[in-house]
């Protein structure tokens, strides 16, 4: 770019303007300008000496219209590229609370900074939650295997969330959904891990997707909402990265009892 | 950006002999602007620069790193459940060799992700990195990836039941894994990736080597 820069343009340009002066004219240098620069090079490296008998011309404001608008407009075609490759490079690198907070629907539980929601405890026997289904909490010291698990009959409030925790989505739908709509969420959970499914009886939606301090309720599993909620929320959300999905339980069914002493 | 240097450049000298005030507001205006300019476009390769030195997310990088971790967890399980079942020595080693490794490598894997500023999801199906990968999924398994009856059983045997049934699982698992390894070793040149890929291969293809002599030595019942 240096070398072309300080011989060329000004010559060829000038002599179209001396001539001219004034706007239209200018339009004319612009035009010729951009077109024909390269060509122009050659012409330019002769004219410079050539040229300084007709450069002292009286040429003043209008005549720098022509390069202006063409910088102007090389200008801001840079600019718009760049812009784009920006705001591209943000874009795909968007926080996941940030898509979690995007998807239409979704309940942010962990802005509630509710402590029965936000504990981590271990405790062993059946416990409440304070949502249905549960979204965090207390939960027991077993996990439910959450390696794209698909459960025909309702889990262990206590074992899922602890899942939650380890950074599993869990897909729930309420017991007793058409069974191609089953299939539909079987096939987003079957064979990936962090990922878990199950029926409940008393689901108020048919169905619910949970990630720990997270919800979406919607009723069809043709949402395209249940796919961002997976994306935004499987792992990221999980509160001890790395934490594993096997070696949970594998059964249905309520959680066992504690143990009647010390534990 | 050479137009206005250029065109500002001869306008600045002469412009003492000739109609000065035009000229040098002009000069001002065009270094302003090519001052500015040259702001934003530092500014630009500085967001960029790292960004686009890494891979980005539909990469076939981090399709392998995020399909390889699923793909590793399923070892990690069978081989939690033969280390907590096996009765044979050699099992019980084998296994905690393979789920300490891979948990481990996909600790690395993740990491990387992080390091990327990439999501550790992805909305493609799994193998979408992979040329030709059509088919290869079945029931969202990835290739040489146990099925959920094969671990149901696997849970519940004991024995050489047990063993026989952990070893050929494995076996399977690693042979689709190494598939995928050596499908990334030629995609990519990412040093991090490749270095992990090739040990995947060499150290898998190892234990298939030792999966088949322990299988040999196995009672036959």
């Amino acid at each position: 770019m240096s070398t072309p820069g300080p011989e060329r343009v000004p010559s060829t340009v000038k002599v179209d303007k001396t001539s001219g002066q004034g706007k239209p004219p200018a339009a004319k240098a612009a035009g010729a300008k951009s077109a024909g620069r390269p060509g122009a090079r050659p012409q330019g490296k002769g004219g410079g000496k050539g040229r300084k008998p007709t450069a002292p011309v009286k040429v003043s404001g209008g005549r720098n219209w022509g390069p202006i608008a063409v910088a102007g407009v090389v200008v801001l075609i840079a600019l718009g590229i760049i812009g784009y490759g920006v705001f591209a490079s943000i874009k795909g690198t968007e926080s996941w609370q940030d898509r979690a907070a995007g998807i239409d629907g979704v309940v942010n539980y962990r802005a509630q900074n509710n402590p029965a929601i936000n504990s981590q405890e271990h405790k062993e026997g059946p416990l409440t939650y304070v949502t249905n289904p549960p979204v965090g909490g207390a939960h027991n010291s077993v996990w439910q295997n959450c390696m794209g698990d698909v459960y025909p009959q309702p889990i262990a409030n206590e074992h899922a969330v602890h899942s939650l925790e380890h950074g599993a989505v869990w897909v729930t739908y309420k017991q007793g959904l058409a069974a191609d709509q089953v299939a539909k969420l079987q096939e987003k959970v079957q064979g990936r891990d962090y990922m878990l499914m199950s029926p409940i009886a008393n689901l108020d939606k048919n169905i619910s997707l949970q990630a720990w301090g997270y919800q979406l309720k919607v009723d069809n599993a043709d949402d395209k909402r249940i796919d961002e909620f997976i994306k935004a929320l499987r792992l990221n959300a999980s509160l001890e990265p790395n934490a594993a999905c096997s070696s949970g339980n594998t059964k249905t069914g309520p959680v066992e009892a504690a143990a009647p002493a010390g534990n | 950006m050479s137009v206005s240097t250029a065109s500002s450049a001869p306008a600045g000298t002469p412009s003492d002999d000739a109609a000065p005030a035009g000229r040098r507001r002009f000069g001002a205006a065009w270094l302003a602007a090519a001052l500015a300019f040259g702001l934003l476009v530092g500014l630009a390769i500085g967001l960029l620069g790292p960004r686009l030195s890494t891979p980005g997310d539909d990469s076939v990088e981090a399709g392998f790193l995020r399909d390889m971790s699923t793909h590793h967890a399923q070892a990690v399980e069978m081989s939690m459940i033969a280390h907590a079942n096996s009765t044979n020595p050699k099992v019980v080693t084998l296994s905690a060799d393979i789920a300490l490794t891979q948990h481990g490598q996909i600790g690395y894997m993740q990491a990387w992700l992080r390091d990327w500023h990439l999501s550790p999801t992805s909305s493609q199906p799994p193998m979408a990195w992979m040329k030709d990968s059509a088919g290869a999924v079945q029931n969202g398994l990835m290739p040489g990836m146990a099925t959920p009856e094969q671990l149901a059983q696997l849970r519940t045997a004991t024995g050489t039941a047990l063993d026989r049934q952990f070893l050929t699982l494995m076996r399977q698992h690693h042979l689709g894994g190494i598939h995928m390894a050596q499908e990334i070793l030629d995609e990519s040149d990412d040093a991090d990736v490749t270095w992990l890929a090739e040990s995947q291969v060499r150290g898998q293809q190892s234990e298939i080597n030792l999966i088949d002599s322990m299988l040999k030595q196995l009672p036959t019942s």
